[in-house]
């Protein structure tokens, strides 16, 4: 079974003669970024006016996206510099999400909390009045191996977040480990699980999976995650609009992370070809996540629905 | 593939040979390690069974075919030297702890090879040669020849070299001076290594990475200076140069490199180029058999002479398990008595013992 063999499972290439369908019955569209708004500092072509459009059609724009490099601010932040008005509150992050798994499970404030990622972690556990050490300035320190001298670690820390970490060191590693393997009842959270992502427009660069994998590899436990395909996410999204999944349209380039997230929610979904995923690799035999529909990119939607 | 019997005969000893049957192979549901589906019960206890270039069939964990009994606390010592040719020798834990020596270790050693006994040193850790370990006996007041030490960064190299890898393609290596020592030795061409944990990468706008496409092969290992640059390196040979191999020193979870306590070890490293190339690794190291195979075909040794001693359950004791071996845990390591002992714990050796020089001390019983 397959997404081109399969009458009821096929994914139908996206139209002007099917595109009306799809736009009448939803109400909210929620976009992942990189690969389908953004590759990484980069504009797709025609993505703000077709976000425009979708708006004075009176339709909801959410943004959920697994690099948990940034905050929310952050985001926004990017989006107005790339000319895309978006505030804060439309944007959900894998950092937010893990900020969040946090506060729902009423993490105790005088625990600390170990990142083996970016600033965009750090930020939003410090707004979800958490304590964040590690990030980014640990990447500068060594594990320094000397007899008799122990590789120090905070026994305060009750969780391990991991995502995208740049600046991934063997001190991130070996701290990270000594919290999970040492600290009774650490949890270890993964903000996503994606193997690779468009870090810059020119190529593909290794994503959250890879940092998430080492740290499985060095403690032999699995993560709980926040991110897509986790419908983690989506709990918050619905407190805040008030929409049946089946009126959203989740639009992204990442069968596994993105498609999956949809479905799982009963979500409509949209396949762009402007990222990571190509129409070979939806219709390999081996792949089994079929969306609704697929089109090249986001702006498609803009052309085909006309004037 | 469901539902189909396979009525075959298999020996323990098939499972030993360096060309297991084609049948064993062809079991491999394409991209998955896990045979589950299969109802036979020979087959229950099978868990990975790994490809190499070559399309022969390396057991990685088939573990055991009867239940075994619990491991029993070592009393009669000569009994089990007698009953072996061959010891063969994990290091960490078992002959020194970081870089300290074992108590009893040079007189226990001394004492084998006094009964004629062979000794062998078969250790995971990657980051010296066989010379340089070499050296380290030697400092440590212990005389081991280069020949008797097998380190998976020796595995590596004797791998490619089995497996005819072309000199004239390269090999990338995150990991550290041991391996590039060996490959070295072997007459490969080798990037990467400590060299590049000082490569800096800046993700911006039209930054691009380039990477040699005449890489045919990614080693990977334990690698204190592991970094961004090293793992898209390592990923994009893997993804974009056809045929690239992905091959591991070991995926030892944790190492004693100082006594006082673990650090992360190699499996972190192979995991984290396990997550961004969506592969699994073809892993030299205990518990695979390479290592065994290897010495066992160059010292013309047969396996039921040898007996494995270490200190890990999940590397060491499966590994001797694998091959056939007697086995011998020892409790100077990573492994305390409750850990073997603890129900969750499915790993069985035939012995016990606290350290290697109670081949000293527990004598037969007089009748």
């Amino acid at each position: 079974m397959n997404c081109k063999t399969e009458a009821t499972t096929a994914s139908q290439l996206l139209s002007p003669q099917n595109v009306r369908d799809l736009f009448d019955s939803v109400d909210a569209f929620l976009f992942d970024c990189d690969g389908v708004i953004w590759k990484g500092d980069k504009l797709i072509d025609g993505v703000p006016q077709t976000l425009e459009m979708l708006r004075s059609k009176g339709k909801k724009l959410m943004f959920v996206t697994n690099n948990s490099t940034k905050s929310r601010r952050q985001y926004a932040k990017k989006f107005h510099s790339l000319g895309i008005a978006v505030s804060e509150d439309e944007i959900f992050s894998s950092s937010f999400a893990a900020a969040m798994f946090l506060k729902v499970n009423d993490f105790p404030r005088e625990k600390k909390v170990y990142v083996i990622g970016e600033d965009g972690i750090l930020e939003e556990l410090e707004l979800a009045g958490f304590t964040g050490l590690g990030g980014t300035e640990d990447g500068k320190k060594t594990a320094q191996l000397k007899p008799d001298t122990l590789f120090e670690h905070d026994k305060s820390v009750g969780a391990v977040v991991v995502g995208l970490d740049q600046y991934i060191n063997y001190y991130k590693l070996q701290y990270g480990t000594l919290c999970i393997r040492e600290n009774p009842g650490c949890l270890f959270i993964a903000t996503n699980r994606d193997a690779v992502g468009h870090m810059t427009e020119l190529q593909e660069w290794p994503g959250a999976g890879c940092m998430v994998a080492a740290i499985r590899g060095s403690t032999q436990k699995e993560p709980i995650v926040v991110g897509k395909p986790s419908t983690f996410l989506m709990d918050f999204l619905l407190q805040k609009f008030h929409i049946t999944t089946s009126k959203m349209c989740m639009v992204g380039d990442r069968l596994d992370t993105d498609i999956l997230f949809g479905q799982s929610a009963g979500c409509r979904t949209l396949l762009v070809l402007s990222g990571v995923t190509t129409q070979s690799t939806l219709q390999d035999p081996s792949n089994h996540v079929c969306p609704e529909y697929y089109t090249s990119k986001v702006s498609d939607i803009l052309e085909f629905l006309g004037p | 593939m469901l539902g189909r019997v396979y009525n075959v005969s298999v020996s323990a000893t098939l499972f030993n040979s360096p060309n297991p049957p084609r049948f064993l192979c062809l079991l491999n549901n394409k991209g998955k390690n896990n045979f589950s589906y299969i109802s036979n019960p020979l087959y229950d206890s099978l868990k990975t069974i790994r490809w190499n270039s070559n399309n022969n069939c390396r057991m990685e964990a088939a573990s055991n075919f009867v239940t075994r009994a619990s491991a029993q606390p070592l009393k009669n010592a000569d009994q089990l030297i007698d009953s072996v040719e061959t010891f063969i020798f994990d290091c960490d834990g078992v002959v020194w702890k970081g870089d300290k020596l074992i108590d009893g270790v040079p007189e226990t050693l001394d004492m084998l090879r006094s009964k004629g006994k062979r000794l062998v040193f078969v250790t995971n850790n990657s980051t010296k040669s066989r010379r340089q370990y070499g050296k380290k006996f030697e400092t440590l007041g212990l005389s081991v020849s280069e020949e008797e030490i097998f380190a998976s960064s020796f595995a590596a190299a004797a791998y490619l070299k089995s497996i005819n890898f072309p000199k004239d393609k390269k090999v990338y290596v995150i990991g550290e001076d041991g391996i590039l020592k060996e490959l070295e030795l072997a007459g490969f061409q080798y990037l990467g290594g400590p060299e590049d944990g000082g490569k800096k990468i800046e993700l911006k706008p039209g930054f691009f990475m380039e990477h040699d496409e005449n890489v045919g092969a990614v080693v990977v290992g334990f690698d204190r200076s592991f970094n961004y640059y090293k793992i898209q390196y390592g990923t994009l040979c893997i993804r974009e140069n056809p045929g690239c191999l992905f091959i591991a020193t070991n995926r030892d979870a944790v190492t004693h490199l100082t006594d006082a306590q673990e650090w992360a070890g190699g499996g972190s490293m192979v995991g984290a180029i396990s997550g961004s190339t969506q592969r699994e690794p073809l892993v030299v190291g205990k518990p695979s058999t390479f290592m065994m195979d290897y010495l066992a075909n160059k010292f013309g040794i047969l396996k039921s002479q040898i007996c494995m001693v270490g200190d890990r359950l999940d590397t060491d004791i499966l590994f001797g398990q694998n091959g056939g071996c007697k086995t011998l845990l020892v409790l100077s390591g990573v492994t305390s008595l409750s850990m073997l002992q603890n129900p969750n714990n499915s790993i069985q050796p035939d012995f016990y013992t606290s350290k290697i020089s109670d081949f000293l001390s527990l004598k037969a019983a007089t009748v």
